[in-house]
């Protein structure tokens, strides 16, 4: 065990660090913790042995994966369902545009340009698909738009957009079989019963010291886990839609949603992101930081191509359009996970992972700064074209500051 | 004619003495005081954490506007407390715009040369861009 705990207190150590440097920085901590994986590990494998950080060792296996299950699950939590009442077909249409682009974009680009295999190329399609809906809401938020229609359609196609993603990622790589219809059908099964019987069994059993509602979602995260790897799928699509099945209930009851952030964010999430990043090769990427380039330029793209005219449709002010744009085009939670997938699977090799690792990150950052430096703080100051859309983004603009409330 | 301050509050040692100042201003001028805080997404906001950082911003800022309201009332002025979210320069800027702010109130942080290139300062990008007067507090 002394072998476990020594390793155990590395990888804390490193967490440590980079939750520093995201304070230091004011930049996220799953973004400091990747950089500080790949940074630990190109130092540590120079100066010692690249087997020291242990990143294949099962128990850290097990912690990343649990940290990207409830992560997944979490993020998924984060719907709002009232949301998709409000103009879901403009939603969904938002959702499928800002999926389906990039998806077949990317991985167009992956196959014909830079001369990936098939599965690799579909890969990469789904590792730059995705949309955070993190960065999206932060906007809303800003610009007060979250409470309008634009707002909650942008909102709910966000999520859309990341549910195709992993669904791309849990059945395109799945090999059809039985196990692939059992699992299809369990799923439908759970994913029905659980809105119902969860927050009934809660409310009789819940709210006691010994956290029968954390192992609750954990036994369905672990048990529906376990079905989609049968069934050569992927983890986190059960997790992504038991979190959305489960937003309306489960997901407002703020005090078992923070305990579960604690536990992910304090243990589980920086041995995943740490881990993803700690299996990038510096040296490939190096080599070949042209195709890191081309990766990213085709996301931004094929991003900008599908969201910018929905932006237009719905008569988006130009710089505001181009902000929201900008920053749809940001996804580094469900890209690394979809990256890792594919280096776990030998669907793509630790090169093409560092490659889709760092345009994930380059997404994440890039589109950010460009945001910051060009439509920051102009997009919300008024000029005579935004003064018809500046009474719809007056609502709701500030938080009331109440006891327990939050924003 | 000063009829609305609007203080900018952060919390840090510079806030503190910006709003003492602003008290005094607002006493003398008989104005009304707005005290805007602004929570800050990390960069970029990632999934979950967002929520758990806006959460935890909104909190601390509770504690501390319990601490300004007393303050504020030994001076017999009764501020209104607003937290918004989003980059602080744009935020105070808009929100004085908004309101139809006369003088905006703040502190001068300086910072770190990487969070000036990523974000700018603060003083400086509402000075540039504040449609009132701006008084930056040392």
């Amino acid at each position: 065990m002394t072998e476990t705990w020594f390793l155990a207190t590395l990888w804390l150590g490193l967490a440590l660090l980079a939750t520093l440097l995201s304070i230091w920085l004011r930049i996220a901590t799953a973004l400091s913790e990747i950089v500080v994986g790949t940074v630990a590990q190109l130092i540590i494998g120079a100066v010692i042995s690249s087997s020291i950080l242990g990143a294949h060792e099962p128990w850290i296996k097990f912690l990343a994966g649990t940290g990207a299950i409830i992560l997944t699950f979490l993020a998924g939590a984060e719907l709002d369902p009232d949301v998709f009442k409000v103009k879901w077909k403009e939603a969904t249409a938002l959702g499928i545009a800002g999926f389906v682009a990039p998806f077949l974009g990317c991985a167009a680009l992956a196959h014909y340009v830079l001369g990936w295999d098939a599965r690799a190329s579909w890969l990469a399609g789904v590792a730059l698909s995705t949309t955070s809906v993190a960065v999206v809401y932060a906007v809303m938020l800003e610009t007060g738009l979250n409470t309008t229609t634009y707002g909650k359609v942008v909102l709910a196609g966000c999520f859309i957009n990341d549910l195709g993603t992993v669904l791309a990622l849990g059945l395109i790589f799945a090999p059809f079989t039985m196990r692939t219809l059992i699992f299809v059908g369990a799923s439908v099964v759970v994913f029905a019963v659980l809105p119902y019987l969860t927050p009934r069994f809660f409310k009789k059993y819940g709210n006691r010291p010994s956290e029968l509602e954390t192992k609750f979602l954990l036994l369905c995260l672990f048990g529906m886990g376990a079905l989609a790897g049968w069934a050569d799928s992927e983890a986190v699509l059960p997790a992504y839609l038991i979190g959305m099945v489960l937003a309306g209930t489960v997901g407002k009851d703020h005090v078992l949603i923070r305990r579960l952030r604690t536990v992910t964010f304090g243990l589980l999430t920086p041995f995943y992101f740490i881990r993803a990043g700690s299996l990038v090769s510096v040296p490939a990427l190096i080599a070949g930081y042209g195709i890191f380039l081309i990766l990213l330029l085709g996301k931004m793209a094929s991003k900008f191509l599908a969201v910018y005219p929905v932006t237009k449709v719905y008569k988006s002010p130009g710089k505001e359009g181009m902000y929201t744009t900008l920053l749809m085009s940001t996804g580094l939670t469900f890209g690394s996970i979809s990256a890792l997938f594919g280096l776990s699977h030998n669907i793509i090799d630790t090169a093409q992972y560092s490659f889709l690792i760092a345009a994930v990150v380059g997404s994440a950052v890039v589109p950010t700064l460009i945001a910051n430096a060009f439509y920051l703080p102009r997009h919300l100051l008024h000029s005579p074209e935004e003064e018809q859309v500046s009474a719809r983004k007056t609502a709701g603009r500030t938080f009331p500051v109440k006891e327990g409330e939050s924003i | 004619m000063i009829n609305t301050v609007l203080i900018a509050y952060d919390g840090s040692q510079q806030a503190e003495r910006a709003y003492d100042f602003g008290l005094d201003m607002v006493s003398r001028y008989g104005a009304q005081v707005i005290v805007l805080s602004v929570a800050r997404p990390p960069e970029p906001p990632v999934n979950v954490e967002l929520q758990a950082v806006l959460e935890s911003a909104t909190e601390h800022y509770q504690e501390l506007f319990a601490k300004l309201k007393a303050k504020a009332a030994a001076c017999k002025v009764d501020p209104r407390f607003e937290v918004r979210v989003g980059h602080p320069a744009e935020q105070i800027v808009h929100f004085a715009e908004e309101w139809g702010v006369d003088v905006i109130v703040m502190g001068h942080r300086g910072g770190s040369f990487l969070q000036r290139w990523l974000l700018g300062s603060v003083a400086k990008r509402v000075l540039s861009h504040a449609h009132c007067t701006v008084v930056v507090v040392r």
